[in-house]
């Protein structure tokens, strides 16, 4: 994954140079063979329980799988949250009786809402706003531009150039 | 650097390194003192900040547990981080967004403003703004703020124009992009902004005053000051007649150190300094230091403070220039017209979208909440910063059953908000909406507040000993030689951000305690 994203819209998203990057996964097996404590099935189950949660239907699985790689990273060593997430697991395919990936979007959210409220549920609501929306892709969709320093900041790149509204009258002198 | 032994009698040693701890052993120092600064955090160089909300909120903040109970709604968002500030050297002005207002002339006297108010606990400053006046100015000089005596403020954003053009047909008046630490050109050897968008994670480029970069340096100058990083206080201990003799902290190596004092200043930030207070029992303080009144901990305040993010249809790009670079303060008088006491500020925020996600709703999620963040680039943000009212039952306490690595006890914050604030909060969100919408905005969603970055009250100033921990200079009633350089000797909230004030007070006590020394009572 390139640390500058692809220029799909006019403006550019950065990372800190300083900070690593994430695994690219942009191969399913790749991602599955790179996951650590959670087993492909719940893997997969988490990939749909993170498009659901937080859909963006232009956004590709790349990202979702990033975010579940992310989770499986911050449950190594921490068996209360992947007890969290064989049980959100569990209790999303009791739900209906059938495999929680391959409901439709309105049982998958129905599915989620009867979790709301307990622990398991609170972990994994948190984990994939705090891990997608810090995907350089994602700011790149949807417009942040990250990391400026490195760019000069925006004194000379738009800090002042909003066009719709009438230009701001200078402050006096106080 | 000057180097003091455990042993040596003659050091004031002042525990944190932030606005109150960071400039007052600047100021100290100054004045021929030997000061020991302890920071629990580490020293970091700006080549170590990162452009980065979640690498640099991990870098700087105080992330020990914590727990909450009271009914507000940061307790149920953030129930084991209620609170937020930083542990690194610079303490929390590594983080800030600059603001500096000093508090209006009715809010040191908030009690014989507003009367008396049923439950809660207000009292008025035991100090006055016309004695804070001269402090106020050599604060805003030393920070170079901009916007005060001739220094330009700083220039109008994205998110700022949104607020300029809704406040103004809104017809309101007192609309600026008001006054902080941070440099719109050079000044006092630091560099402009450069609009980059991050002082919160640590200002790479300078331009923005912290005690990092400005007072612990100019201290460390004077060849008195002793700064030691990563040196956790535990316990601050006093001899038999009373008088505060030794801190006892955790080195960076974990080991328990004892470094003898002549005097004992806290500003470790609010929560840390009362749980410092209520730890050091004795058997002369058996309810913790300087508390035989009862009163360490109480009255915590946190302001009235809460976001409106707005979407528009064109792009705002607010994640551009500095945070908080707007103001809006015709809200700031007290109004009783209003149906509230006090008054607020309200001010730009901007948050890049992974601080943006986490904080606009917490648990929020499904479609619509998708919506709204791929709305990022057009969306505008506002703040408000106004006075909540102390009540003795809003406190830091320990827990009895969880300690730290350190076998302190864990502190618990509990606050409740009050009819006022409620009051407050609902006038606050209609005016910020409105601001908005005046500008054009399609939809506004009303964020509740995050944890309290702005923390007080709960080892107050107070005229009378029984009403609180210390006196008008920040003096322990119980302990004359241990004294409070943090939010936490507010007597009283105010609207303000508190910094400026925190600042202004270290040069005022620094003066006050240089005056003891000399005249040999301290």
């Amino acid at each position: 994954m390139a640390r500058e994203a692809a220029a799909t819209s006019p403006l550019r998203a950065f990372k800190d140079p300083a900070l690593p990057l994430p695994e690219a996964c942009d191969d399913e097996r790749v991602w599955l063979a790179a996951l650590r404590c959670i087993p492909a099935d719940r893997a997969a189950t988490l990939l749909s329980v993170a498009r659901t949660l937080c859909p963006h239907d232009a956004l590709p699985d790349a990202v979702y799988r990033r975010v579940v790689l992310q989770i499986d990273r911050a449950c190594e060593g921490q068996p209360q949250a992947l007890g969290w997430v064989t049980e959100s697991v569990a209790a999303l395919d009791a739900h209906f009786g059938l495999p929680f990936a391959g409901l439709s979007e309105s049982y998958r959210v129905t599915a989620l809402k009867a979790l709301a409220g307990m622990p398991a549920f609170r972990f994994l609501q948190r984990a994939t706003v705090r891990f997608l929306y810090d995907d350089l892709a994602v700011w790149q969709a949807f417009g942040y531009e990250g990391a400026s320093y490195p760019h000069g900041g925006y004194v000379d790149r738009g800090f002042n150039d909003l066009a719709w509204l009438p230009p701001v009258p200078l402050e006096p002198l106080r | 650097m000057s180097m003091y032994a455990l042993s040596d009698t003659d050091v004031i040693v002042v525990i944190g390194s932030g606005a109150g701890g960071g400039t007052l052993a600047h100021e100290l120092c100054k004045r021929g003192a030997q000061v020991v600064l302890l920071e629990s955090g580490k020293q970091l160089a700006p080549t170590d900040y990162v452009n980065d909300e979640w690498a640099g909120y991990e870098m700087l903040s105080w992330l020990d547990k914590r727990t909450a109970s009271g009914n507000w709604r940061v307790g149920a968002d953030h129930p084991e981080a209620p609170v937020w500030h930083c542990e690194t050297v610079g303490g929390t002005t590594a983080h800030w967004s600059g603001c500096t207002y000093r508090l209006q002339a009715h809010e040191f006297q908030p009690l014989t403003t507003y009367g008396p108010m049923a439950g809660s606990s207000l009292i008025d400053w035991p100090v006055t703004l016309a004695e804070m006046a001269p402090y106020y100015d050599a604060a805003e000089q030393k920070m170079n703020v901009a916007g005060t005596q001739g220094r330009p403020p700083l220039p109008a954003n994205n998110n700022y124009a949104v607020m300029y053009w809704g406040a103004k047909r809104l017809g309101l008046t007192e609309v600026s992009t008001g006054r902080h630490a941070i440099n719109a050109v050079p000044g006092d050897g630091r560099p402009a902004s450069l609009q980059d968008g991050f002082t919160i994670t640590g200002d790479k480029h300078g331009a923005r005053w912290s005690t990092a970069n400005v007072e612990i340096p100019r201290a460390l100058a004077t060849g008195r000051l002793e700064l030691r990083s990563r040196s956790r206080a535990v316990r601050i201990e006093h001899e038999d007649a009373g008088r505060a003799c030794a801190v006892v902290y955790a080195d960076a190596a974990g080991t328990l150190q004892r470094q003898s004092a002549r005097a004992v200043v806290l500003a470790a930030n609010c929560v840390e300094s009362s749980r410092l207070l209520l730890h050091s029992h004795s058997a002369r303080f058996p309810n913790g230091l300087a508390n035989g009144w009862g009163q360490v901990g109480r009255h915590y305040m946190r302001h009235v403070v809460q976001t409106v993010w707005s979407i528009f249809d064109e792009p705002v790009h607010m994640h551009r220039g500095e945070i908080m670079a707007g103001l809006v303060a015709d809200f700031a008088p007290h109004d009783p017209a209003r149906g509230f006491n006090g008054g607020y500020y309200i001010e730009l925020n901007s948050m890049g979208l992974p601080t943006l996600a986490m904080l606009m709703e917490p648990g929020w999620w499904g479609r619509d909440f998708a919506s709204v963040m791929e709305r990022y680039a057009h969306i505008a943000g506002l703040y408000m910063t106004g006075e909540d009212m102390p009540y003795a039952d809003n406190r830091i306490t320990l827990r009895s059953d969880e300690t730290d690595r350190f076998g302190v006890p864990v502190a618990n914050v509990h606050y409740d908000d009050h009819a006022n604030d409620l009051a407050m909060r609902n006038h606050g969100y209609k005016q910020m909406a409105a601001i908005h919408r005046a500008a054009g905005a399609r939809r506004c969603i009303e964020t509740p507040a995050y944890p309290a970055t702005h923390n007080m009250g709960s080892n107050r100033m107070s005229a009378k000993a029984e009403d609180g921990v210390v006196d008008g200079w920040g003096r322990a009633h119980e302990v004359p030689n241990l004294f409070v350089a943090d939010g936490s000797q507010f007597s009283s909230s105010g609207a303000a951000n508190p910094t400026l004030t925190i600042v202004a007070l270290a040069i005022r006590q620094a003066e006050a305690m240089a005056r003891s020394m000399a005249a040999g009572d301290l």
